[in-house]
């Protein structure tokens, strides 16, 4: 009797904690990297070839130390990340939009349409990421608009599955016959009655893919498929800093801090949304 | 401090417990282990251009020619040779009692075989018959004598005929096993004979005694095929390999630092620049690539990326190279007027400068980084874009979608500066996209078609003036060939191509 009183207790702090953390860290992070114009001045590029690779903690010019060619780490962490959250959000956003649309059409009027889009759906889904990525960019050529571009490509099939699913479930409850049978129009129905319905369960895949993506770039600029390395980006970081592992640990692993901490965040966030909105999870709010 | 030393005892102690185990399963007496980056996947000579091939193959098989790291050329399986004909014919006497792995005996036949095959059908599906196509075909004079009827004057023929392609494969087993098996199963004259070989994992050899040069000192020489080049340097200091052969500059300090092992640093023949788009961007203008030269610190690139460990170059190419010019001297870094010199021939601030370059290489990665921070510091705007190096080699260049400038790196075996100036400067070449020049046109035939050593060096030193005088490239270095050894190799002297024999080096 008492372990089943105290377990929703400590879940309900659990889930507290696991929304103040996913804010400090997903927020803080944000917050440095909007402010990174006026934080440093200078995006992180000033080069100095006599201050290379200066161990952290030990300059206060250079808190986080030095890379190879004498930039400063911290500076490049705070101004990579702008790329990291420009390719998380916008990359999430196209693939939300487009994935919707082709969800929202593919169940609600089945038929011919739910079919083709489906099938698809369906071979997109057995392609292996990575290899897709690397021919893609080999062919098209690197920057952050093709890389963003292709998130695009690569997951709007998630997202047009998850709306199609839940669309399928909903189009012949009664408040939807009820307002077809009034008279009202396809596009009002869609967009008006089903769309609010369905939105719950996008933003949680939301949350998570954001994380995702950001993970994702880091890897394609890593392996150079991603932004131009004179940009600071986290995974250009971690390129930058590969050769340097066992000598100077310092210019890979504040980036990698960086994605961790970021990409935690915004996982915690996730989960908690995930709970928040899951209509049968109510006792845990 | 006490922790550290405490450590130091500790490390002491499990070394000397586990050396008495280690060493006689990894290291069998008189065993060299040297770690290479690539597996070429076939060991017939006529297959492969990878440096990684001939580290090996110099070992298993002998040229008519040889050159050692002295870079001295010298005979072969040939004694000597003469000139006939107006150059047209060269007369090679042939090394006699000189035996095949197989028993096979070394004679005018198996020279003949190998150069009919290197520049027939079989030598048509890999990449080294086009290095020969100046041989029109080989002749047999008597047992011991052959002749090499030639197309065309080359005077690098003597030493090409040292190594990759014209390396001498034995008739008879080619003949009864077929050229598959050949690939797996090499058989040379070398020092050393084959004795296994599994892909992509390591290549064992074992000494050769009837070898015409004399028995070579090791009883063995494996060559592991390790792509990694951390990997590379913790099974050095683990004394697993004795030899690595990848070394990044940026790690070369932590094999220094290491009292087992020695840190080779020579002269390569790799050299690096930016080549510069001369028909588009505002790098059609020479003033302006004269002025994107001086506002680059290359001596601050080498120091700072290279750790030193190369050296400034004015043309493309090593100092090693036939028809290098000691007088031709590197503009000098000068940003103030490079700066002027961009004002004059009004380049906006901001103008773009786009670097193309292969997205694979790390030393590279950051080079270009140091180059555009230069370029920067000029008032442009440069951008980098890394390619895939297939996308970059066979598309971006030779259909001259580059941007302003792109990365060059060349590194020629022969140590010639002939190759590399034809591929890169003569009109329609796959590396000339941009370019139509009759006068350097002019200038890179003539050479090819004369033997004299002196006046052709002076040919190809023009080359180089009107190429740097046109700032064609900016040269950026000659980059050192590095290895890390271990140090109980004795009498090792490194070669600068890699392309090692393991002839005299013992083992402690």
């Amino acid at each position: 009797m008492a372990l089943a009183q105290a377990a929703p207790a400590s879940r309900r702090w659990f889930r507290s904690f696991e929304l103040v953390l996913g804010v400090v860290l997903a927020g803080g992070m944000t917050l440095a990297v909007l402010f990174s114009g006026l934080l440093f001045p200078d995006g992180g590029e000033s080069m100095d070839l006599m201050a290379r690779l200066l161990p952290p903690f030990q300059n206060p010019a250079h808190i986080l130390g030095t890379d190879p060619l004498g930039r400063d780490v911290l500076a490049r962490v705070v101004v990579g990340g702008r790329i990291s959250l420009t390719v998380g959000v916008l990359s999430v956003l196209g693939a939300v939009v487009l994935g919707t649309l082709v969800g929202l059409v593919a169940g609600y009027y089945r038929g011919v349409a739910e079919i083709v889009l489906m099938r698809f759906a369906d071979i997109q889904l057995a392609l292996p990421f990575i290899l897709i990525a690397i021919m893609f960019l080999a062919i098209l050529g690197t920057g952050v608009d093709k890389v963003i571009f292709f998130m695009i490509i690569a997951q709007w099939v998630q997202y047009a599955r998850l709306v199609r699913g839940s669309v399928l479930a909903l189009r012949d409850r009664e408040f939807i016959l009820s307002a077809r049978a009034i008279g009202v129009g396809n596009g009002r129905i869609i967009f008006q009655h089903i769309l609010p319905n369905v939105l719950g369960p996008i933003v949680i895949l939301m949350t998570l893919n954001v994380a995702n993506n950001i993970l994702l770039e880091s890897s394609l600029t890593f392996l150079g498929l991603g932004v131009d390395p004179l940009i600071p980006s986290w995974g250009g970081m971690l390129a930058d800093g590969r050769t340097y592992l066992q000598s100077a640990w310092w210019v890979s692993v504040f980036p990698g801090l960086a994605i961790m901490f970021t990409v935690l965040g915004l996982n915690l966030l996730g989960d908690w949304l995930r709970d928040y909105l899951d209509p049968t999870g109510q006792t845990s709010r | 401090m006490k922790m550290s030393t405490t450590l130091k005892a500790l490390s002491f102690a499990a070394a000397a417990a586990l050396a008495p185990l280690a060493a006689p399963q990894a290291q069998a007496a008189g065993t060299v282990t040297v770690a290479v980056a690539i597996d070429p996947g076939s060991w017939d000579p006529i297959d492969t251009f990878l440096v990684d091939w001939s580290s090996v193959g110099n070992n298993i098989f002998d040229g008519l020619t040889a050159r050692g790291p002295d870079m001295k050329l010298k005979p072969g399986l040939a004694t000597s040779w003469e000139f006939l004909d107006n150059n047209s014919r060269i007369r090679f006497k042939l090394r006699e009692n000189v035996k095949f792995h197989n028993g096979e005996p070394f004679n005018a036949d198996a020279v003949k075989f190998t150069f009919d095959r290197l520049l027939g059908d079989e030598g048509k599906k890999g990449p080294q018959q086009s290095n020969y196509n100046s041989i029109d075909h080989v002749e047999v004079v008597d047992p011991n004598t052959v002749d090499f009827v030639m197309k065309q004057a080359d005077p690098v023929l003597l030493t090409k005929l040292a190594g990759y392609g014209a390396m001498i494969v034995p008739p008879k087993y080619l003949q009864e096993k077929g050229d598959e098996y050949f690939n797996t199963h090499p058989v040379g004259t070398g020092p050393y004979k084959f004795v296994s070989y599994e892909p992509k994992v390591s290549i064992n050899l074992e000494a050769f005694p009837e070898h015409w040069a004399g028995t070579p000192k090791l009883d063995k020489v494996v060559f592991r095929m390790i792509a990694e080049a951390n990997t590379q340097i913790a099974e050095l200091q683990a004394g697993r390999i004795d030899i690595a052969t990848q070394i990044p500059f940026g790690l070369a300090p932590t094999v220094e630092k290491d009292p087992k092992l020695s840190l080779i640093s020579i002269t390569g023949p790799t050299v690096v620049a930016l080549r510069l788009n001369t028909k588009n961007g505002i790098t059609k203008d020479v003033n302006v690539r004269k002025a994107l030269i001086m506002g680059i610190d290359r001596e601050a690139i080498i120091k700072a990326v290279l750790l030193g460990h190369g050296k400034p170059i004015a043309s493309f190419q090593a100092d090693l190279s036939f028809g290098y010019d000691p007088n031709l001297k590197p503009l000098p870094f000068d940003l103030a007027k490079a700066k002027q010199m961009l004002q004059q021939a009004g380049v906006q601030p901001g103008a773009p400068v786009k670097i193309d370059f292969r997205g694979n290489e790390a030393t590279f990665r950051e080079v270009a980084q140091a180059a555009a921070g230069f370029l920067q510091a000029l008032g442009l705007k440069p951008s980098l874009q890394p390619y895939e190096p297939p996308v970059l080699l066979n598309d971006i260049i030779p259909n001259g979608k580059t941007g302003e400038a792109w990365h060059n790196a060349w590194g020629g075996w022969t140590f010639d500066y002939d190759n590399t100036a034809y591929l890169m400067y003569h009109s329609g070449e796959k590396w000339n996209p941009y370019d139509k020049d009759p006068k350097l046109d002019a200038l890179l035939e003539k050479q090819r078609s004369i033997y004299d050593v002196k006046e052709r060096e002076k040919l190809l030193q023009e080359v180089a003036r009107y190429v740097a005088d046109q700032a064609l490239e900016i040269p950026l270095y000659n980059q050192n060939t590095i290895f890390g050894v271990n140090k109980r190799l004795k009498n090792f002297e490194p070669p600068s191509d890699r392309r090692f024999r393991f002839t005299d080096v013992t083992v402690e």
